[in-house]
């Protein structure tokens, strides 16, 4: 049996899964600032007359890290950075940074050790981030162990990411620094209350790239579980309806719909981390992007025409709600068959204009939302259109996303699917989804993790950042064998966090002969693998009727 | 509007030949650097990607034997590409800059084309200068060359043009690859002074670069006038290079960068792709970025030196030499003009180090009172890829009156009729269309 928490804006839903068959389902209010409140409640309504000893996982998507950085309930931090000649990095991430001697260079070389004797720790979490120390970390180890007896909770760029980008490390180390306080708080809340509710099963936390990771591991690298709810909602797409073709699923929700694009039936993963206060982070999220429109959203009527949205006011009128919103729009449009007719008529008419019938005020808005959602799908594609291309055969073929069909999913997606299909010229599908579709999506989502791989044969090595791994190159090296290496540590790495062995992919991969002078020649290859985001099993059926 | 638009290629599957400069990994470092210091996320740059140009983008710039289409590959066509975008986003006000750090380069390419010289099949800058006159109207460009080569092929390009300043300082040619660029190569009659070359003593460093740029180099941009000023920003100046013996550091390119304040840069040569391109690179993009890049500098700095003290004195004779020659260059003009009459014609021997090919061209420039008039061209090349080969070639300058067209085609026709030559062509560079007759 899989348990699967997700904690939305407005409802935290629950579902357990068994056998491919939803067992039970509930739903409770989010309760502002006290997150863990609303998970207790939809657990005891979920977990009535359950044997919650066969439940073998827990997973839980939340806002809890979104949270704590909106809420400031964040930790100081000490961010002290190495990046060595280059760039001016002074206000690059979102605290002063204290800037310390030590650079490491491209091929991984340092050039100048770490500046230890430099360094000062006023606070308890501390994040460290050198330029390159993807390519070499030991400089940030060894600033790492000059302050261990001083600082608490120490977080290694390079543990974070095992990618190029100083910036993004950076930021990620700090984000992670000064939530972690608010997140272990979390996580234990949530052992202790899963204990004292039987349930022993292990509990992983879904981080924003669609996989999960154990409590013992996100731990490290907090930032990650940023932002899940839209990796939820595809993940739940996939459960109820894997797409087939290419297409665009846009998830309509009481505030927001979730727009994602979907190649050979996978959601498509953002090229760069996600940005977090305007700061880019090294955060792996899905091509995603949730816009300010639900059934939900406040519709008004201004100067230059109708808004609708980003704001909700409650439920919409047609459902007891005070403030006209969407859903009344696609009621009176009779496009969604919910709630009060009448009510929703009623809603609409303090717009009209004299002669104006209260359809007419309902097409505008729909028109505006609907123009709303159309313009993020063309700033998508555009993203996606113009995404760094560094081979001339990717520019001969070029690697545009050309969807060929639109899906919707959620309450409002009814009402908005036809009239978008139309302006996008795609064709239109509804799947028969739940409306705890996000929940069942973190219940199923599978563990993801990911690893790589550089070696540079002239210097001898090769090096696994992300395990701290700095090895002499064995003989018969290449392609084949770079790839088994690292295949061979990302199984170590799930046997060590207790995950199930799954087949890792090669998502990224580079090989190039160097010369270093005329006659000494080299290779480097880099490798990345990732075990894939996914789902565990499709759902079949359910029990509990929606 | 973002300050600067940013075109990278590196072209990872492209080269010359396995063990040439022009390899695959040429910018992976560069790339490496760049991706490290979060270049490509900063909120003042936009990325770009580049568009494949279309053959008639390039024949602007290139007359090809026995066609440009059969000399290049797809990787021309992005390079070239990259340059095009770089000029729409500065163009369409887009960005205030733009940099196509884009390969392979151009700068040695020539106006007619056999093969591939000195790393270059096409002229990226030509053919983005072209591009600038046919889609936007741009009148007046500067191209300065930062290269340590003497730029031949946009030297070749641009001699007849008095609307294209082009300025190229580099490694004395005595010492080095092409072995042209001297101070006399100053333009064909009527556009005698705006092909300024300026040759400086191997070991020449920031010093000497920036005293030459302060004391000349600057006054003739400013005087010149540009609408668009254009850097050719190789980086082989570089005190790390392989091929020449310069002492540039990547602080005194980037600030030469500042100062040049070029609206868009073309990326051409730098081979210590290790030790110089990711640093000068950066230094170049945070430039002119309007960012600060003080902090660039190269981790190994062994292999630098102190410029020789006979530098300084090379680059102040450029500065009393070459400045006369600018400040007399209209005198210059008409009188060169009033003894050359109607005609001018120049002879050449050009080779194709990477393909052993020879070509002998006689370039003959027809003066009209009317309009900018045409050139003919007689080229003919042993050893191309295609054997021996000769071509005779009109070329229509912009605007062109139509009794200049006239007596153009007739000379073409003339020559086809006469068997002068295996390919009679018509160059329109206006359109980019080149008839075969
Ligand atoms: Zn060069
Ligand atoms: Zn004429």
């Amino acid at each position: 049996m899989l348990l699967g928490i997700d904690v939305g804006g407005t409802y935290t839903d629950a579902v357990l899964i068994k056998d491919k068959v939803i067992l039970a389902q509930g739903k409770s209010t989010t309760t502002h600032g006290e997150v863990l409140k609303g998970i207790l409640a939809v657990l005891d309504k979920v977990l009535e007359n359950q044997p919650v000893e066969t439940i073998e996982r827990v997973v839980i998507s939340s806002t809890i890290v979104t949270n704590a950085l909106t809420e400031g309930k964040t930790s100081p931090v000490d961010l002290i950075v190495m990046p060595g000649p280059g760039m001016n990095i002074k206000t690059s991430f979102p605290i002063e940074p204290q800037i310390i001697t030590g650079y490491v260079d491209h091929r991984g070389k340092i050039t100048a050790p770490a500046g230890t004797k430099e360094v000062q720790v006023k606070e308890k979490n501390v994040a460290i981030s050198g330029k390159f120390s993807v390519r070499n970390p030991e400089n940030e180890h060894l600033l790492a162990n000059t302050i261990k007896e001083k600082a608490e909770k120490i977080f290694l760029g390079s543990e974070l990411s095992g990618e190029l980008n100083f910036i993004r490390r950076t930021n990620s180390a700090y984000y992670s620094a000064t939530v972690a306080d608010t997140f272990d708080d979390f996580c234990k809340h949530i052992e202790n209350s899963l204990k004292e509710r039987n349930i022993t099963a292990p509990v992983q936390i879904l981080k924003a790239d669609g996989g999960t990771l154990p409590i013992t591991a996100i731990q490290k690298q907090p930032v990650d579980s940023i932002f899940t709810g839209p990796a939820a909602s595809v993940l739940g797409i996939m459960a109820l309806t894997p797409p087939k073709v290419n297409c665009i699923s846009f998830d309509v929700g009481g505030t927001t719909t979730d727009i994602a694009f979907w190649e050979n039936g996978k959601p498509l993963l953002a090229k760069n981390g996600a940005s977090i206060n305007g700061y880019p982070t090294a955060a792996r999220a899905f091509h995603m992007r949730s816009v300010g429109i639900g059934g939900d959203s406040i519709i008004r009527k201004e100067s230059g025409g109708f808004t609708v949205g980003p704001e909700r006011f409650g439920p919409s009128m047609a459902v007891g709600g005070t403030k006209p919103a969407l859903a009344d729009a696609l009621v009176v449009l009779k496009l969604v068959d919910y709630g009060n007719y009448d009510k929703a008529c009623e809603a609409l008419k303090q717009f009209a204009d004299a002669n104006e019938t209260v359809e007419e005020v309902a097409k505008k808005v729909l028109e505006v939302a609907l123009v709303t959602i159309e313009k993020v799908i063309a700033e998508m594609l555009y993203e996606w259109s113009i995404q760094p291309v560094y081979t001339v055969d990717d520019v001969v073929k070029g690697t545009e996303f050309v969807p060929s069909e639109i899906i919707g999913v959620g309450g409002g997606a009814t009402g908005l699917i036809d009239a978008l299909g139309d302006r996008l010229n795609l064709s239109t599908s509804i799947p028969t989804g739940g409306m705890v579709a996000n929940a069942i999506g973190a219940a199923l989502a599978k563990p993801t993790l990911s690893a790589s791989l550089r070696a540079d044969t002239t210097e001898g090595f090769y090096i696994i950042p992300e395990s701290d791994i700095h090895e002499r190159i064995p003989s018969g090296f290449g392609l084949a064998k770079a790839t088994d290496i690292l295949e061979k540590e990302l199984d170590k790495k799930c046997a060590e966090l207790g995950i199930s062995k799954q087949k890792a992919e090669v998502i990224a991969s580079e090989y190039f002969h160097t010369m270093h002078s005329y006659y000494e020649v080299g290779e480097i290859i880099y490798l990345r693998m990732q075990l894939q985001p996914g789902i565990l099993f499709p759902i079949e059926g359910r029990e509990v009727v929606f | 509007m973002k300050n600067l638009g940013l075109v990278f290629f590196p072209a990872f599957d492209w080269l010359i030949s396995p063990g040439h400069p022009e390899r695959e990994e040429r910018l992976l470092y560069t790339r490496d650097q760049l991706v490290e210091e979060g270049i490509f996320d900063l909120p003042c740059i936009k990325e770009y990607r580049p568009r494949l140009a279309e053959i008639c983008d390039l024949q602007r710039a290139h007359i090809g034997v026995p066609n440009i289409g059969k000399l290049i590959t797809p990787a021309h066509l992005t390079s070239a590409g990259g340059c095009l975008v770089a000029a729409d986003a500065v163009m369409k006000g887009e960005t205030k800059k733009a940099f196509a750090l884009v390969r392979p380069p151009g700068h040695h390419a020539m106006r007619v084309v056999h093969g591939i010289r000195g790393f270059c099949t096409i002229n990226i800058e030509a053919i983005m200068v072209e591009y600038l006159r046919s889609a936007y109207g741009v009148k007046r460009i500067a191209v300065i060359d930062t290269d340590v080569h003497h730029g031949d092929g946009s030297e070749d390009v641009f001699y007849h043009d008095p609307n294209t300043l082009y300025i190229s300082f580099h490694q004395d040619g005595r010492t080095l690859y092409p072995g042209t660029g001297f101070v006399e190569e100053a333009g064909t009659p009527g556009a005698w002074g705006t092909n300024i070359n300026l040759p400086l003593l191997p070991s020449t460093g920031d010093e000497g670069l920036h005293r030459l740029y302060d004391n000349l180099i600057a006054r003739i941009l400013d005087e010149f006038k540009p609408d668009i000023i254009v850097n050719s920003a190789g980086q082989d100046n570089h005190f790390s290079d392989p091929l020449a013996s310069m002492n540039v550091t990547a602080q005194g390119y980037a600030s030469l960068n500042k100062k040049i304040n070029a609206d868009i840069a073309v990326l051409e040569g730098g081979y210590s792709v290790e030790g110089a391109l990711p640093y000068v690179n950066t230094g170049i993009i945070l430039a002119m970025a309007g960012l600060d890049y003080s902090q660039v500098l190269e981790p190994d700095r062994s292999d630098l030196r102190h410029q020789d003290k006979r530098c300084n004195e090379r680059v102040d004779e450029l500065v009393t030499q070459v400045g006369r020659l600018w400040d007399e260059r209209d005198i210059t003009r008409e009188k060169l003009l009033k003894a050359c009459g109607n005609t001018f014609s120049r002879k050449k021997n050009i080779y194709y180090d990477e393909e052993g090919i020879r070509e002998q061209q006689i370039e003959t420039i027809h003066y009209c009172n009317d309009c900018e008039g045409y050139m003919s061209i007689k080229t003919d090349a042993t050893n191309t890829r295609f054997g021996s080969q000769n071509a005779y070639i009109i070329v229509l300058h912009r605007g062109i009156c139509p009794k200049c067209r006239q007596v153009a085609y007739d000379k073409a026709l003339q020559a086809k009729k006469g068997r002068q030559a295996q390919y009679v062509l018509v160059q329109d560079i206006e359109t980019g269309i080149i008839e075969e007759l």
